[in-house]
């Protein structure tokens, strides 16, 4: 070691190695990797006219892409849904599938991100669909989300006196005041870019998880039933099981995540009560123990726009259980938890079953299933 | 007035080797500053939220940069070159063209800060900068490095010991790395998630082949020159290098468990890991077999204390390291705040403590003025605690949050980062104490090196006397 030249071969070997192996050895094997079609035939080749999968970025999101690396976003978001063995992000709903080397040989950025202080934002395109919330989000994210702790970027909005049809308008349950912001072409384009964010598409290499582990889910899913069983017959042996088992089954939807849930708990809360201000109460509300069509509708579209819930005024959004969101609610589930919240919290009224959910999305079939209802048109219909 | 050698080798020193230090308390302080508002923000988002200045992402990234490349790079510089002339017992050459490279190498990191919190940033680990100034940042670190290998190649004694294998080790390394990096991410750059492998690689790199060996070095160092002791077990230190030379530059992509990155990047990567026990132990062997037999004299000098607190947290944190690249481990505390907790242990806890430590070793020799041991002893304290906190902090809180975070039915805001806000709360607490105790270092240091004002002052005035 007493010979520097030898001595600094020695270490620049020992670093050549690793850099052979991860970099050049990386490269060879997956460096040019090309798009690809969902599925191959049976000769393994690309089927004549199958779409081509990743497809390149919008050049708006293209642009986007920069100004979400120039604020730094990716020091709390990644973008990788990791392998089923290695976590569980697919359960979380962070994507129907594991993210693959292929998904982003067009990205001009790739920023794989190694913090979660945010969630992943891999799927967010398929995850959040309404560019406005994306856009309160983006300018003040404890607006949407009071909680949070993503940064908020009001430097990317101009604010104006008075709601046109240029602005977002953030309402403000405080002060009761609404701020009505124009987004500059910077906030466009991260909200392109974020809209973008999507693997939704299979891979030969990798195909979509179905129902992630679903007999695991199945075995928690009949003890808690059990146990909820339990108490029900203890409380009200009077129920018909048919009955107890859709609020069995309805409760365990208000609470769940996204698969197979509906996660009104995160807003309605535990005690039916809402949150003051944001999320309306469910106990006693007119809207749960009325007419059942109402009901039914918002659940499957949404519901947005000024609302009253036992004289108190909400201005919000709930986006429907119905649309195409990593994975809707069916019949039988908005049945359920219909049912349920329809006798839980000294609620109690008829049952809903999946024979009436299915007629008002028959009848409402040529509504598309993003379009949330506001009261006001809930109300045209029912004079 | 006759000086001995080692006199004279520190005055040829002195200039370049104060600039350094003092350069290097500076960034530190930067990066102090960064460190708070970054904390901060975690705990109340509207802190200063209407400047996009002071947006988290970029303020975290300058932080980063400030604390690596400013204090590391500028403290890297000052005490490789320090002990290496000492031990090649040579004068310093070039004492111009040091300074001089050294003002490009601050200059640079300043444009390239400025860049970041402009917002044109590149997005790869620890290469954040933007790419016009690594140029300049490379052309100076030459320079630099070629000085200092001048001065080691003019050794009198042909033989070579640890400290000089560390120390010069990581002074090649830094521009091999960077040097393949950038081939790699900006002259032939690759696609996808290659890059993303090979930006993680340097990212990590940086911290296990850049600072880590300088802090060795000095530990290998400073333990027998103050305790007037050989290194115990010595044999063992050849193997010691070779182990981290050979296993550090594959074990650092773990990172990468489960990604979008063929499986095998990420499983070598953690059987390399492990294989770390060896030059791990190795190192705390040598250091505490030697520390503990005269564990008074150790406690007594300020110097040695600050070493060995790092060489002790260097030996527990890399131990936690390890267990937390296996597998089982690893699934949970991938992406949480666990992260935050290895590079605050990595450059806190062990490089930046040795580095106060040699700093207040060589300071006295090289500008013949002792710093009062209060103030040193008040920094040391200050430091430790604050470090302490901080690690308990991220380590306990990312433990929650991965915990939380792999419970797919807890909803994100409302209940995995809610519970995890109490540790971003200590941990502004802890960077407030760790700034004032920075300030502390740095005040030390200036009043080293800069002398004051009244001294001037008398020796204008004697030298007036003379004259008249
Ligand atoms: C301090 C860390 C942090 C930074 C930096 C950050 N975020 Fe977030 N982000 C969060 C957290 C925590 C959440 C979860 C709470 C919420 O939905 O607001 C989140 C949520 C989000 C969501 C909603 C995701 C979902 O699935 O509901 C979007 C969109 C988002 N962030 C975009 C951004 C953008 C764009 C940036 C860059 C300007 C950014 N974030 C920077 C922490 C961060
Ligand atoms: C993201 C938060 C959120 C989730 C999750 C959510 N809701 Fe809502 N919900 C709202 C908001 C906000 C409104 C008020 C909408 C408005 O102001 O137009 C609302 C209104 C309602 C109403 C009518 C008003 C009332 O209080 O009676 C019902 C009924 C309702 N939600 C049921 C559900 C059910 C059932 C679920 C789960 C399947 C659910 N919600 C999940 C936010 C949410």
């Amino acid at each position: 070691m007493n010979n520097l030249l030898k001595f600094a071969v020695g270490i620049f070997l020992t670093l050549a190695f690793a850099w052979l192996a991860f970099v050049v050895g990386a490269r060879v094997q997956f460096g040019d990797l090309s798009p690809i079609s969902e599925s191959l035939d049976e000769d393994n080749e690309i089927p004549e006219d199958a779409d081509l999968f990743p497809m390149p970025q919008p050049g708006l999101a293209e642009l986007g892409s920069s100004e979400y690396l120039a604020l730094g976003c990716s020091t709390c978001h990644t973008q990788q849904v990791r392998m089923v063995e290695s976590g569980f992000d697919v359960e979380r709903g962070w994507g129907k599938r594991p993210s693959m080397a292929r998904d982003y040989i067009y990205q001009k950025h790739v920023m794989l991100g190694n913090t979660r202080i945010g969630p992943d934002l891999t799927n967010l395109g398929t995850r959040i669909l309404d560019p406005e919330w994306l856009h309160k989000h983006l300018f003040e994210p404890q607006a949407v989300v009071p909680e949070s702790v993503c940064p908020p970027s009001p430097f990317l909005y101009e604010q104006q006196e008075f709601s046109s049809d240029h602005t977002i308008d953030l309402f403000d349950e405080e002060n009761n005041s609404s701020r009505h912001l124009i987004p500059s072409s910077r906030a466009t384009r991260i909200v392109a870019y974020l809209q973008s964010l999507k693997q939704d598409y299979e891979l030969p290499e990798m195909a979509f998880i179905e129902e992630p582990d679903a007999i695991d889910l199945e075995e928690i899913s009949t003890s808690v039933s059990d146990l909820a069983t339990n108490e029900m017959n203890l409380e009200s042996s009077a129920l018909p099981t048919w009955l107890s088992q859709q609020i069995t089954s309805g409760k365990e939807i208000y609470s769940k995540a996204l698969p197979g849930g509906g996660m009104c708990v995160a807003c309605h809360q535990q005690n039916g009560q809402g949150l003051p201000g944001a999320f309306p109460p469910l106990a006693g509300s007119d809207w749960v123990l009325g007419d059942k069509e109402r009901l039914i509708k918002i659940s499957i579209h949404g519901l947005q726009g000024e609302i009253a819930v036992n004289g108190e005024k909400y201005v919000g959004v709930m986006q429907g259980f119905g649309q195409p969101l990593a994975s809707p609610l069916d019949d039988q589930q908005i049945a359920d938890v219909l049912t349920y919240i329809r006798n839980e919290w000294g609620n109690s009224v008829s049952s809903i079953s999946p024979e009436e959910v299915k007629a008002v999305r028959d009848s409402e079939k040529d509504r598309e299933l993003t379009s949330m209802w506001t009261a006001a048109e809930l109300n045209n219909f029912d004079n | 007035m006759k000086e001995n050698s080692e006199q004279i080798i520190d005055k040829s020193l002195k200039l370049a080797v104060c600039f350094f230090i003092a350069s290097a308390g500076l960034w530190l302080l930067a990066a102090a500053f960064f460190a708070y508002i970054a904390s901060a923000k975690l705990t109340d988002p509207f802190f200063l939220s209407s400047f996009e200045l002071f947006t988290y992402g970029k303020i975290k990234l300058a932080q980063a940069n400030a604390f690596v490349y400013g204090w590391g790079g500028n403290s890297i510089f000052a005490v490789t070159l320090w002990v290496v002339a000492r031990l090649a017992q040579a004068e310093a050459r070039g004492k111009v063209l040091l300074l001089f490279a050294g003002s490009i190498w601050n200059l640079a990191i300043t444009f390239g800060l400025l860049g970041i919190l402009d917002g044109h940033m590149t997005p790869h680990e620890m290469l954040e900068m933007p790419v016009e100034v690594w140029p300049a940042l490379f052309l100076s670190y030459g320079i630099i490095a070629t000085l200092i290998i001048v001065v080691h190649r003019s050794r009198r004694i042909k033989d070579t010991i640890a400290p000089q294998w560390f120390l010069l080790a990581s002074l090649l390394w830094f521009p091999m790395l960077f040097l393949i990096a950038w081939n790699g991410l900006e002259i032939d750059a690759a696609r996808g998630t290659v890059q993303s492998v090979l930006s993680m690689w340097f990212g990590q790199n940086v911290i296990w082949l850049w600072l880590t060996p300088v802090a060795l070095g000095s530990a290998y160092y400073i333990i027998p020159a103050i305790l007037g002791r050989p290194i115990d077990k010595y044999y063992l230190a050849v193997f010691g290098f070779w182990c981290i030379a050979s296993l550090a530059p594959w074990s650092v992509v773990h990172h990468l468990e489960g990604g979008p990155v063929p499986m095998w990047i990420p499983a070598i990567g953690t059987v390399m890991s492990i294989a770390m026990i060896f030059p791990i132990a190795v190192a705390s062997t040598n250091f505490h077999a030697t520390a503990f037999q005269d564990i008074n004299k150790v406690w007594n000098s300020l110097p040695l204390r600050f070493v060995i607190f790092g060489t002790l947290s260097y030996t527990v944190s890399s131990y936690i390291g390890v267990v937390f690249s296996l597998p089982a481990v690893a699934k949970i505390t991938q992406f949480s705040i666990i992260n935050e907790f290895h590079f605050n242990q990595r450059v806190y806890g062990f490089f930046s403590m040795i580095i106060f430590g040699m700093v207040y070793h060589m300071l006295p020799r090289i500008t013949g003025k002792e710093i009062a041991k209060s103030a040193k002893s008040f920094h040391f304290w200050t430091s430790a605690f604050g470090v302490l906190v901080l690690l308990l902090a991220y380590l306990i809180g990312g433990l929650t949050h991965g915990v939380l975070a792999q419970q797919p039915s807890l909803d994100w805001a409302s209940s995995v980062i809610s519970s995890v806000k109490p540790y971003f709360l200590i941990t502004e607490f802890a960077f407030i104490i760790l700034a004032f105790s920075q300030l502390v270092f740095v005040i030390n240091v200036w009043k080293a090196i800069i002398p004051s004002p009244f001294e001037l002052l008398n020796k204008l005035s004697l030298i007036k006397k003379g004259a008249t």
